[in-house]
């Protein structure tokens, strides 16, 4: 025999409570690895589209790095452009926007106002039967695939913003994109943006010329050059300026996922830990003779810490595969929902597994250890007497 | 001869153990020491502090006062006792404490993990072994719920073996067994502690048993009352 059979039979000797036990344990892990999953991927998303679209450095307005509260004149983007060191600049008007319905129900959506002549957006993929938006044209619309199907629409199809029906948008095209939530938004020409969103310019990307092998050292110099231009007209206006990466973590909107999915994780920890301790303690008691055997015949207290630990181990581990399963189910359903399919992929990263995997290990060790303490501390002759 | 700890396999010089719940003096100094291979009962009603001296000699417990030595040395100079049970001592109890869980095979090899070194294989094969010395090879495979008390205590016979100790302590080995039972496996431990030179302490409430002890300890609150090695 194994010391690990015989902490498997110890399991199985109560299985309808093991089994409630992975199972409270696994809808817990579940949820937890379902939304680092969904923090993880839309991070990666944001992330892997600045990527491809080789964008070195994000220009917001200083102090509103979401994104979508940020505001600031053309000037600043000309002045951007002017400088010597920057290839390419990509200016956008990105906003919330209530969308409305047939029905007259509005929802949320996503919009973005482009630029025709902005880089990096080579990628997006028309469907057939559409078009791209051409130069000059006013009240289009092209629809990301996910947006379109929420909504019933297709080319030719009018849109509604605000309630405001004298002046709807006509839609050109329903288009393919690795970004998720740009699937799930719409793409507007510019100066539409502008009009739908009230705002100026809310962000733009750029492309810095590189010709020495230290690219970093470059961007850092253009960073800082953006950084301390300034608007004569609009005194107030800082801009900020950061690398895909720093942006991508200062986010707010980035930010609260984050925390959200962290807080969910807390709290599944949380329960994990009070539903493993509550089981290992019981079956502690239950075997308060037996224990007292163990140590009678020999074994030391630690070789009792690591039965019990190592039953909640393998007990946590049983609900951390259960609920990546949950979670992989789970992610699939959430993506059939149109209210957040929009931004959610329903992608299991690796890293997201071996998190949750390693917080469910992390319950059954702290789940586990006061009863395995409990356990490995019975006077062997109390233990023998406890009936 | 000299009657000191050195001479003894296990000795005990005025042991002292009170237990705090009720204030009770369970050993009020007692001194007995165990040779090699010698077979002793113990015997004595019910409360007088039996069970207690066999787990102070068992290393089960501590004692508030006095010493054990063991093959002359002090315990109370050693920290942990419990490597020095699981390859020096055997238990067995009236009631078997077998773990349920577990089949005769694996109950055997419960106390193998911490006696020497050994491969799951070996662990399997001395289990074998033990068992069929103890008559119950046929049942290894069976759980303690399955099998008779007698087969019961057998099993829990082999295992107190398993790390061949030198020393086996019985807590009333047959007082859940009927006579039949009882008489067998008394024999089985007077051959196996004949053929392995243990000492043996059985605490009893039978005079059957006790008759077939080398020495009687008579036991009475707390105390030994006679002890026929030195009447
Ligand atoms: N763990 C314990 N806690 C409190 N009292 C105990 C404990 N173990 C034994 N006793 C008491 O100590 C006395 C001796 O007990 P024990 O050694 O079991 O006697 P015996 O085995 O001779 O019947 C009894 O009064 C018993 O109630
Ligand atoms: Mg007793």
């Amino acid at each position: 025999m194994y010391f690990v059979s015989f902490i498997l039979k110890n399991l199985t000797r109560r299985p309808v409570r093991t089994a409630l036990t992975v199972l409270g344990l696994a809808v817990a892990v579940g949820s937890m690895i379902a939304l680092l999953a969904v923090s993880y991927n839309v991070e990666k998303s944001v992330e892997s589209a600045f990527d491809r679209r080789r964008v070195d450095l994000v220009v917001m307005q200083a102090g509103k790095s979401s994104g979508l509260n940020s505001d600031f004149s053309e000037y600043l983007v000309e002045e951007a452009r002017k400088l010597p060191e920057v290839a390419k600049v990509s200016e956008g008007v990105v906003d919330v926007t209530d969308m409305t319905r047939d029905s007259g129900a509005s929802d949320p959506v996503l919009i973005q106002g482009w630029r025709l002549d902005n880089f990096g957006f080579e990628d997006i993929q028309i469907q057939p039967g559409g078009r791209m938006l051409e130069r000059g044209e006013r009240n289009k619309i092209m629809l990301g695939r996910t947006l379109a199907t929420n909504l019933n629409k297709k080319v030719g199809d009018q849109i509604v913003f605000g309630g405001n029906k004298e002046n709807p948008y006509e839609v050109v095209a329903v288009f393919k994109s690795f970004v998720v939530f740009e699937e799930g938004g719409a793409i507007v020409p510019f100066e539409d943006g502008q009009l739908l969103t009230g705002k100026r310019v809310t962000g733009f990307s750029v492309r810095v010329k590189k010709v020495s092998p230290d690219s970093a050292a470059e961007i850092e110099v253009v960073r800082q050059k953006l950084e301390a231009l300034r608007d004569a007209k609009d005194t107030t206006v800082r801009l900020a300026a950061q690398t895909p990466d720093t942006y991508v973590t200062s986010v707010s909107q980035l930010k609260l996922i984050r925390a959200v999915a962290w807080l969910v994780s807390a709290i599944a920890l949380a329960i994990g830990v009070i539903s493993m301790l509550n089981t290992m303690a019981m079956s502690v008691l239950e075997r308060t003779q037996e224990i007292g055997i163990l140590r009678a015949v020999g074994w030391p207290p630690l070789r009792v810490i690591s039965m019990i630990l190592g039953e909640a181990v393998v007990l946590a581990s049983i609900a951390a595969v259960g609920g990546t399963v949950i979670a992989f189910l789970g992610l699939h359903l959430l993506t059939l929902s149109p209210k957040v399919n929009g931004f959610i992929e329903p992608e299991l990263a690796l890293v997201v597994i071996l998190r949750g995997v390693g917080i469910t290990v992390l319950i059954g060790v702290l789940g586990g250890a006061y009863p395995a303490f409990r356990a490995a501390h019975l006077l062997p002759t109390e233990a023998l007497r406890h009936d | 001869m000299t009657d000191g700890p050195a001479e003894h396999l296990i000795y005990a010089d005025r042991l002292v153990k009170t237990y705090p719940d009720g204030d009770v003096h369970a050993l009020n100094g007692v001194t007995v020491g165990v040779r090699p291979g010698q077979h002793v009962a113990i015997t004595g009603p019910s409360g007088c502090g039996k069970s207690t001296l066999l787990n102070m000699l068992g290393m089960l417990d501590r004692p508030d006062g006095g010493e054990i030595y063991f093959r002359g040395e002090p315990l109370s100079k050693h920290a942990n006792l419990d490597h020095f049970r699981a390859r020096q001592i055997g238990f067995v109890f009236q009631s078997f404490f077998l773990i349920p869980t577990l089949t005769a095979r694996e109950n055997v090899q419960v106390p193998m993990f911490e006696g020497p070194r050994l491969s799951a294989r070996e662990r399997a094969e001395k289990a074998e072994a033990l068992l069929e010395l103890v008559g119950v090879a046929k049942r290894a495979s069976h759980l303690p719920k399955q099998l008779s008390v007698g087969e019961r205590q057998r099993v829990a016979l082999a295992r107190s073996l398993a790390n061949d100790p030198v020393m086996l302590l019985a807590d009333e080995p047959t007082g859940n067994l009927d006579s039949d039972n009882a008489v067998k496996v008394l024999d089985l431990f007077a051959s196996l502690q004949k053929s392995r030179n243990l000492a043996l302490l059985v605490v009893t409430h039978s005079d059957e048993v006790a008759d077939r002890a080398d020495r009687v300890i008579h036991m009475k609150d707390g105390r030994v009352l006679s002890d026929s090695a030195t009447r």
